[in-house]
């Protein structure tokens, strides 16, 4: 379960103070499908961020079933991020120099899994998102709605109950756009993975359980 | 994995790795080469004295208004023990002429049976009146030759091949039986030259003669060839290190091109450094990726300068010592291995401030950066 108390978050950009998040509590339950909504700026991407643990919040509190991760080392953090929770980017970050096998197996490498164990499973993943026979194509041999596919299968390597997914068809055309929200959507209904999912395309919002609606850095519409 | 990653991304950037690899070969080449020259050139010079070190020169201590050594010490010296062979030397400067040229030279007497143990003859007998080679050069003087010592004539019958001493220079000497020398010249003995034993016996062989030849007033001093060669050693030792750590520079240049690509790659690679930390690299691993590449650089350029610093040592003791036969020994391969870890060493520290600080990116702000 995730659970934002009364979260705030404010940047510095030069000497103005930019507030992000003032004052976000939620709940989200798990396996429930999520989708934050909101136009740009408005707050959407480090809520989700704040929930990844890739920042920390000004005041308040993130709490990943029940732990306080304000209170998480730099070290346990990485260890939270690496076994709970799996990242999709609009950009989707593949390393160019590693080929898809091997994009998937990273997460897996940092874990520690034996090389044998981590190309089994990255072979069952990338079949999974149904790029089996590409799986040794390096990113720029692969289209946008590919390597989005890979950046799934990645995200998934080390079996997170949670998956974050920032703008995951930003970048892609309608139809590969929706293949990437099939996929995910499967992932939530048959094995139960809790999706959170940032958009501002409101077409999405028909894949997730329930959408929260945030302007200024405050949720506005919680259905 | 890492590894091969750190592997993938040198390649990714091949010009400047190539480049970067370049710098450490030149470094440690220089390096190891000047190493290997500098040990070569104290061998050359050490060779022509392997012959003194187990020897020991007594001189009249001049300090105490001694000029000359008398018989009866001698004989001391003789029955001393340690002492394997015991040389008295005469000298004196005499007036030498041959046809119309003539020259002042150090004429020594010495015993015909021990000169052997000394000098080695290019050509002749010991036999008879010894020319070194520089004096016949300049009478241009042949085996049976006649020439006039201090107002006596004499044949050559034998011509020193070019060699060096501390106590007689072979090149420049001419040398009489002592027999011979005692009819020209009515002297004492100038210095004993004494072959210990062994080098470990003398010290106990200098005390013995303080001993027994010093024990009322010191008649005698006693000099350790060895103390030269140690000498020598130590002074070709530091004039090594002195050349090597000239040639360090050209490392040092090339650790700071390592730096400076390492922090072009940690700006570059951002985004893909904030990734790997999002999902799930700690610090430490990409600290180690870094390092891993920097060691990778430093390593391949550092085997290869090792290994081309042979090379480059031949070439310089060729070119100035004419010989290579020093450059494939043991103190040289020591060179080579400090030169290749000096190598390794300047690229692992070049990488480690970039290194740092990738590893100090937060993963929100790197995946964010533009």
């Amino acid at each position: 379960m995730i659970e934002l108390i009364d979260v705030v978050k404010k940047y510095k950009i030069g000497i103005h103070e930019v507030i992000a998040l003032n004052g976000v509590s939620l709940k989200i339950e798990e396996g429930e499908f999520v989708a934050i909504m909101g136009p740009s700026g408005s707050g959407k991407s480090t809520l989700l961020y704040l929930i990844g643990c890739l920042d920390k919040p000004t005041s308040g509190k993130v709490l990943i079933d029940g732990m306080d991760t304000s209170k998480l080392s730099d070290r346990e953090l990485t260890e939270l991020r690496r076994n709970k929770i799996g990242f999709i980017f609009q950009q989707y970050y593949l390393i160019p120099t590693l080929t898809a096998l091997e994009n998937v197996e990273l997460p897996m490498v940092f874990k520690g899994l034996p090389k044998d164990r981590r190309q089994r499973r990255a072979e069952k993943l990338l079949e999974l998102v149904g790029l089996g026979k590409k799986k040794d194509r390096k990113p720029n041999e692969l289209s946008g709605g590919e390597q989005q596919r890979v950046a799934i299968a990645r995200a998934l390597a080390n079996e997170p109950s949670i998956l974050l997914c920032d703008e995951p068809t930003g970048n892609l055309d309608t139809k590969s756009g929706r293949i990437v929200m099939d996929i995910i959507k499967r992932l939530n209904v048959e094995q139960g993975v809790t999706v959170v999912l940032v958009t501002h395309d409101p077409s999405l919002s028909d894949y997730a359980d329930r959408v929260i609606r945030i302007r200024d850095g405050r949720i506005v519409d919680a259905d | 994995m890492l590894i091969e990653l750190a592997l993938r991304n040198l390649a990714r950037t091949k010009v400047r790795s190539v480049l970067a690899i370049i710098g450490i070969i030149i470094g440690v080449m220089a390096i190891s080469s000047i190493g290997i020259f500098g040990e070569s050139l104290k061998a050359v010079i050490l060779e022509n004295f392997k012959d003194v070190a187990d020897e020991v020169i007594i001189t009249p201590d001049y300090t105490h208004g001694y000029t000359s050594i008398d018989a009866r010490t001698v004989k001391k010296i003789e029955n001393l023990p340690y002492a394997e062979l015991v040389i008295p030397v005469k000298s004196e400067s005499a007036l030498v002429e041959h046809k119309d040229r003539k020259t002042y030279v150090t004429v020594y007497g010495m015993d015909v049976k021990k000169t052997k143990e000394l000098f080695e003859l290019e050509k002749g007998t010991y036999k008879g009146c010894l020319m070194g080679s520089k004096v016949a050069e300049f009478f241009k003087l042949r085996l049976g030759s006649k020439i006039t010592v201090a107002g006596k004539e004499f044949r050559v019958s034998g011509i020193i091949k070019e060699g060096a001493r501390f106590d007689i220079n072979p090149n420049y000497a001419v040398i009489l039986p002592l027999r011979n020398f005692d009819r020209l010249f009515n002297k004492d003995y100038s210095m004993v030259i004494v072959k210990v034993e062994d080098i470990d016996k003398i010290e106990a062989f200098k005390e013995a003669v303080n001993k027994v030849v010093n024990r009322k007033e010191s008649k005698v001093s006693v000099f350790e060839m060895k103390i030269i060669i140690e000498r020598i050693k130590e002074v070709f030792g530091k004039m090594t290190l002195f050349l090597m750590a000239i040639a360090g520079v050209s490392l040092l240049v090339a650790g700071i091109s390592i730096l400076n690509i390492m922090l072009m790659s940690t700006i570059e690679r951002t985004k893909e450094i904030g990734l790997m930390r999002a999902i799930g690299a700690y610090r430490e691993t990409i600290l180690k990726l870094f390092l891993t590449e920097a060691l990778i650089l430093g390593l391949v350029g550092s085997f290869i300068g090792g290994a081309l610093s042979f090379l480059g040592g031949y070439s310089i003791d060729m070119l100035i010592l004419k010989t290579a036969k020093y450059v494939l020994t043991p103190s040289s391969v020591l060179y080579v291995i400090l030169g290749i870890s000096f190598g390794i060493l300047t690229a692992l520290l070049s990488a480690m401030y970039p290194a740092w600080k990738a590893s100090k990116l937060e993963p929100i702000e790197a995946l964010r950066y533009e």
